[in-house]
């Protein structure tokens, strides 16, 4: 499986202390996606700045001649095939390959060191990049898990075929559902895709009788308005253990510079806890009981 | 303080007027009208000394002043007059003697308003009681001493010496059966003395404990005489009554057995109180013990009788301001912050014989006087987990770190710590079995003894493990010249340490390892050799009658507590700089042996260079190096490679003069601090003067998997678990325990839902972590506001090396640290 990264000790991704595994690649493009690494699902070489200290020895070790060094910092070209090599050499690990190839036994051996801490409610969450994208090599670490008796759940945006959540269905026992965008037409624009399809999928888990908890990440001038909300509270009614709004931040900035990709909401601001509040009331006033919000809000005193 | 911070700092909760008058009156400081202050007494003999120099051996921040603080004392001591008679007798019956007279005749006698207990004043330094010829003998072998520590923390290697305190007397004795049992107990063991017995040392050392055993006595009827008086000017009725019920509980413990709780609390505090005065500082870690285990029968009876829980709350308020009074010893210097601590460390909860838990009321009801009273140093509190823990118990735990700036206690974990009991147990005289192993507590800051038998010298020896490297580095000698810093000529390179091989010899990973291992038992057989030196002088001329009296074993041997007469007698070494030193050991092998990015020559070249000119070699060492406490496992097998070994040396060695076994530890106290200053620049990346790892945690900055994997790194480097333990599955190479430090983000404890993650998280500690836990939750723009503005700060308190310190009171360089390892953001 290619693996974006491992957190250990997670306390965001589902209930009690988890494990999470972010999987490389997504067949949305969010524009205010908070892992935007995470959505090719190539391995890709990154650049920390803050590590560097301008050695030049992965000028001199990429076998493309790829990289090139000045004021701005380093900087990979088209050529580059993710190879690895400058990120194996550089001393301060400035560099990093990122969606490294993991076996089955690696990744199984790696997640169970923490069982002691999971607990009766915690355990290990597949998230993204989108965790589906990769369900074939996903189902047998999953059914191992469940073996082991470990709590699982996955994280997806909805965007696959049927068949992924009947085979996930057996061996998954929380499905972290991401909705944000009711309206078919806003869907596309901001995220990519069509949202029939997601739509869809929340039905037959909910149908099947999934534990389910809904997630809509709240973004300034995208998902934050009334309608938006009431819609989707129209959707998920109380057929879902919890509906978490998510207040948009933007502590990914770096990221997107690391890209050298330009961000539309780097300078938005934190949600106001207020209209955080207001939106859950509304979530809740139209039929969503369970809805409730998380996250860093705007300082109201500055 | 800026606003925002105003709800930062924990604040006492509901208090009496009485213990809130405490508490506030102790707070002010040196502006009290009362203190407790340091009484000197001296015989009045020109030659007399009466500060021991001995028990600073291991604070190498007071070196300079050590003759200082003899002279001081000579010149403020009150002279106690002393007939003939005392002279003719041994040495130990003069000290009780001596020691009794100024308890009971010299030192003032005060009861503050409002306060329930009796027993105010008990800082002392008094005379060393020797004869010209003595004490001429000891100045002459405390000089030698002095000058093998000094070469010892110049060079690197460390500091010890024969420090006092560091136990937990057999208290729950007294409380129950009174002074006067001991001394009867003594009486019939005199007199089964032969003559010749009864003229030599042994005969001495009885008569000694039994006059020890009368000084409590006499100074409570003291006291119990001026409560009467106080009572009849009293102009309150119900303070008289009060005075009068203080006066009646004096007049009968700790003489004879308590019979409630408010008679059980009076008794332990005049029975420690005395305890201190005979221990001193610095941090004589003088313990309680499982204080809600031995005071829950009288608790029981009391609230059976009637009392309120609300009064015992009072009364522990009271014998908490006293405790506290211990710092007034050094009240004219400030609070000293890490230096300072008095370690009155009281244990809670914890496994029972049978596995079963013994958490019951009183724990709860003392957990709430902790929760009341914090922030403030002493007593320490520390709660002892175990797989059986109740839920109440861990809530109530968990509750108590969200609400503080970190856990106003620190965690012990039972099963990793009865492991390491269970490795001493066979150098223990069967002292220590499966059935009693519980019976265990921690003294001072964290380490592990028995209860009421054992003395282990806890803090005696602290070495810099990662000597044996430079001395690799050099062939057996230092890598650089020692240079006093007060402008001395460098003194010559001498072969210290064996010769293990030139650079170039070294051209295997097999061949490296053996001379480190070399060169590790080289400073381990130093720091025995050294403590012998200031053991044996205790030994010869520091005898403790008072405490010897609490400690199983002297009173049978016939031997004083500091000749090795407890039941359960070993000292301590503990190992400083462990993650450093695994952390160099693993980035030689990777650049050198495995990776081939420099010889070996070329890497001790960088460190004498102290890496400027080599910083992508330096780079390599710190960010590709593998590390210890991130869960891997090939840095962890070193880890647990280097812990075995080192262990398996300190147990080769005993004292010559007292016979006391050296076991393993990791406590490194501030020495992780000061000693950065000394030793080189280090393979793992670190630059002089860096910091060094503490105690048993992971290089600062290492751990970048989070919390679970440093944790379990750490149990790893315990030992881990195997099929066939030291204690059930649990292995523990260190008996003494291990110093953890964890910092969390404030966000980790946010709401109850997390509380409940927190929780999950101690509870995978106690299956995979170490001994001991401390945990800090800290706002890193607090702390950095604290430093900015320290004044509004007083009462901040901060965890470190299972030390607890006033933040705004260390040095600048720790509160940067402390800062640095808040780094577990998002976690």
């Amino acid at each position: 499986m290619r693996v974006l990264d491992i957190q250990r000790m997670s306390t965001e991704d589902g209930p009690g202390l988890r494990t999470t595994v972010f999987l490389k690649g997504c067949p949305l493009a969010c524009q205010w996606c908070h892992n935007p690494e995470s959505i090719s699902p190539k391995p890709h070489v990154e650049w920390i700045g803050v590590r560097c200290i301008g050695c030049r020895t992965c000028v001199h070790v990429c076998p493309q001649k790829g990289i090139t060094l000045d004021e701005a910092g380093v900087h990979t070209s088209e050529t580059c095939v993710a190879c690895g090599t400058c990120a194996l050499e550089c001393p301060t690990g400035a560099l990093e390959l990122k969606g490294e190839e993991m076996s089955e036994e690696q990744l199984f051996n790696t997640l169970m060191k923490d069982r002691a801490y999971w607990g009766k409610d915690g355990g290990v969450t597949f998230s993204g990049g989108e965790a589906t994208l990769q369900w074939k090599a996903l189902l047998p670490l999953l059914e191992k898990l469940k073996a082991a008796g470990v709590h699982t759940a996955v994280d997806t945006c909805g965007l696959a075929k049927r068949e992924v959540f009947e085979a996930l269905l057996p061996v998954t026992d929380l499905f972290l559902y991401d909705l944000k965008i009711y309206d078919p037409e806003a869907h596309r624009r901001f995220t990519g895709q069509d949202n029939q399809l997601i739509f869809e999928n929340f039905e037959y888990l909910v149908q099947s009788g999934a534990r389910i908890w809904v997630r809509t990440p709240v973004i300034p001038g995208a998902t934050d308005t009334d309608e938006n909300i009431r819609s989707l509270a129209s959707v998920i009614r109380d057929r879902v253990e919890k509906w978490e709004l998510c207040a948009f931040n933007n502590l990914c900035r770096d990221k997107y510079e690391r890209l050298g990709k330009t961000w539309e909401f780097a300078s938005a601001g934190l949600m106001p806890k207020a209209r955080m509040e207001a939106l859950t009331a509304l979530a809740v006033n139209s039929g969503a009981p369970e809805a409730m919000w998380s996250g860093a809000t705007a300082r109201e005193t500055e | 303080m800026a606003a925002k911070y105003e709800n930062a700092i924990k604040q006492p909760g509901r208090l009496s007027p009485r213990v809130k008058w405490l508490r506030d009156y102790y707070f002010e400081g040196k502006t009290r009208k009362w203190n407790n202050e340091y009484n000197a007494y001296t015989t009045g003999t020109p030659w007399d000394t009466q500060f021991d120099e001995l028990t600073y051996f291991i604070v190498p921040e007071n070196y300079s002043f050590l003759l200082t603080f003899v002279q001081s004392f000579k010149q403020m001591a009150e002279v106690v007059e002393m007939d003939d008679e005392f002279w003719k007798k041994p040495l130990v019956e003069r000290k009780a003697e001596f020691t009794k007279k100024c308890v009971v005749e010299r030192l003032p006698m005060e009861i503050l308003p409002g306060d329930l207990l009796c027993g105010a004043r008990f800082n002392m330094i008094y005379s060393m009681c020797l004869t010209e010829k003595q004490q001429k003998d000891r100045d002459k072998r405390v000089n030698a001493a002095r000058k093998s520590m000094k070469f010892l923390f110049d060079h690197g290697y460390g500091n010890s010496g024969a420090t006092s305190g560091h136990l937990i007397p057999n208290y729950k004795k007294i409380l129950n059966k009174g002074f006067r049992a001991e001394h009867e107990h003594l009486e019939s063991l005199y007199a089964e003395l032969t003559d010749a017995e009864k003229n030599g040392p042994r005969g001495a050392q009885l008569r000694a404990m039994m006059t020890a055993c009368t000084m409590p006595k006499e100074l409570a009827e003291k006291y119990s005489a001026f409560c009467k008086k106080q009572a009849e000017k009293c102009k309150d009725e119900t303070r008289k009554q009060e005075l009068l019920r203080m006066a009646e509980i004096t007049a009968k413990v700790p003489w004879n057995p308590a019979e409630n709780f408010y008679e059980a609390v009076q008794s332990l505090w005049l029975t420690h109180m005395l305890v201190m005065s005979d221990e001193k500082y610095p941090g004589p870690g003088v313990s309680f013990g499982r204080i809600d285990q031995y005071l829950y029968p009288y608790y029981k009876k009391s609230i059976e009788e009637g009392m309120s829980e609300d009064f015992m709350k009072e009364i522990l308020g009271c014998f908490w301001f006293h405790c506290n009074t211990a710092y007034d010893a050094v009240i004219r210097v400030g609070n000293q912050g890490i230096t300072a601590g008095f370690g009155q460390l009281l244990t809670l909860s914890g496994m029972g014989r049978n596995g079963e838990d013994l958490t019951n009321d009183l724990t709860y009801l003392i957990l709430d006087v902790i929760d009341d009273m914090s922030p403030i140093l002493e007593p320490k509190p520390n709660v002892r987990l175990h797989k059986g823990s109740p839920e109440k118990l861990l809530n109530k735990v968990v509750d108590m770190i969200s609400t503080s700036q970190g856990a106003p206690f620190l965690l012990n974990f039972d099963e990793r710590s009865m492991a390491g009991m269970m490795r001493e147990a066979k150098y223990a005289n069967g002292r220590i079995t499966l059935e009693n192993v519980c019976e265990y507590a921690p003294v001072g800051c964290l380490e592990n003894t028995m209860v009421g038998n054992d003395r282990s010298g806890t803090v005696d020896n602290n070495l810099n493990l990662l000597k044996a490297l430079e001395l690799v580095y050099a062939n057996g000698k230092d890598m650089e010249p020692y240079q006093d810093a007060m402008g001395g000529k460098p003194t010559k390179l001498t072969q210290d340490g064996p010769k293990t091989g030139t650079l170039k010899e070294l051209d295997t990973w097999e061949k490296f390892y053996e001379a480190y291992k070399k060169q590790t038992a080289y400073i381990v057989k130093k720091m025995v050799d050294n403590y012998e030196l200031s053991e044996s002088i205790r030994a010869d001329y520091n005898p403790t009658p008072y405490l010897s009296t609490l400690v199983s074993g002297c009173a049978e041997k016939g031997l004083d507590v500091t000749q090795g007469g407890a039941e359960i007698s070993f000292v301590t070494m503990e190992g400083v700089t462990f993650a450093t030193t695994v952390d160099s050991l693993l980035a030689v092998k990777y650049l050198v042996y495995d990776k081939k990015e420099c010889t070996l020559e070329e890497l001790v070249k960088a460190l004498r260079a102290n890496w400027e000119g080599y910083e992508v070699l330096q780079a390599k060492a710190q960010f590709r190096a593998p590390k210890y406490g991130r869960d891997d496992d090939e840095a962890d097998a070193m880890a647990q490679e280097v812990m075995r070994f080192w262990s398996d040396e300190v147990w080769k060695y005993k004292t010559k003069s007292t016979g006391r076994q050296f076991r393993p530890g990791m406590l490194s106290w501030n020495y992780w601090i000061g000693s950065s200053y000394i030793l080189k620049a280090s393979a793992n990346g670190r630059k002089h003067p860096q910091f060094l790892s503490n105690a048993i945690c992971p290089s600062n900055g290492a751990d970048v998997n989070g919390p679970t994997s440093n944790a379990n790194s750490v149990g790893t480097a315990l030992g881990g678990k195997r099929e066939h333990g030291d204690f059930g599955e649990y292995v523990n190479y260190l008996p003494n325990g291990a110093s953890h430090t964890i910092t969390f983000n404030t966000s980790l404890i946010r709401d109850p839902a997390h509380k409940e993650k927190f929780k999950s998280f101690i509870k995978g500690y106690i299956e995979n972590g170490g001994t001991a836990l401390q945990i800090n939750i800290l706002d890193p723009d607090v702390l950095r506001d604290a430093q900015a503005h320290p004044q509004d700060y007083r009462h901040l308190l901060v965890r470190i090396t299972g030390y607890n310190a006033y933040f705004v009171t260390v040095g600048k360089e720790l509160q940067d640290e402390i800062i640095a390892r808040e780094s577990h953001k998002g976690y």
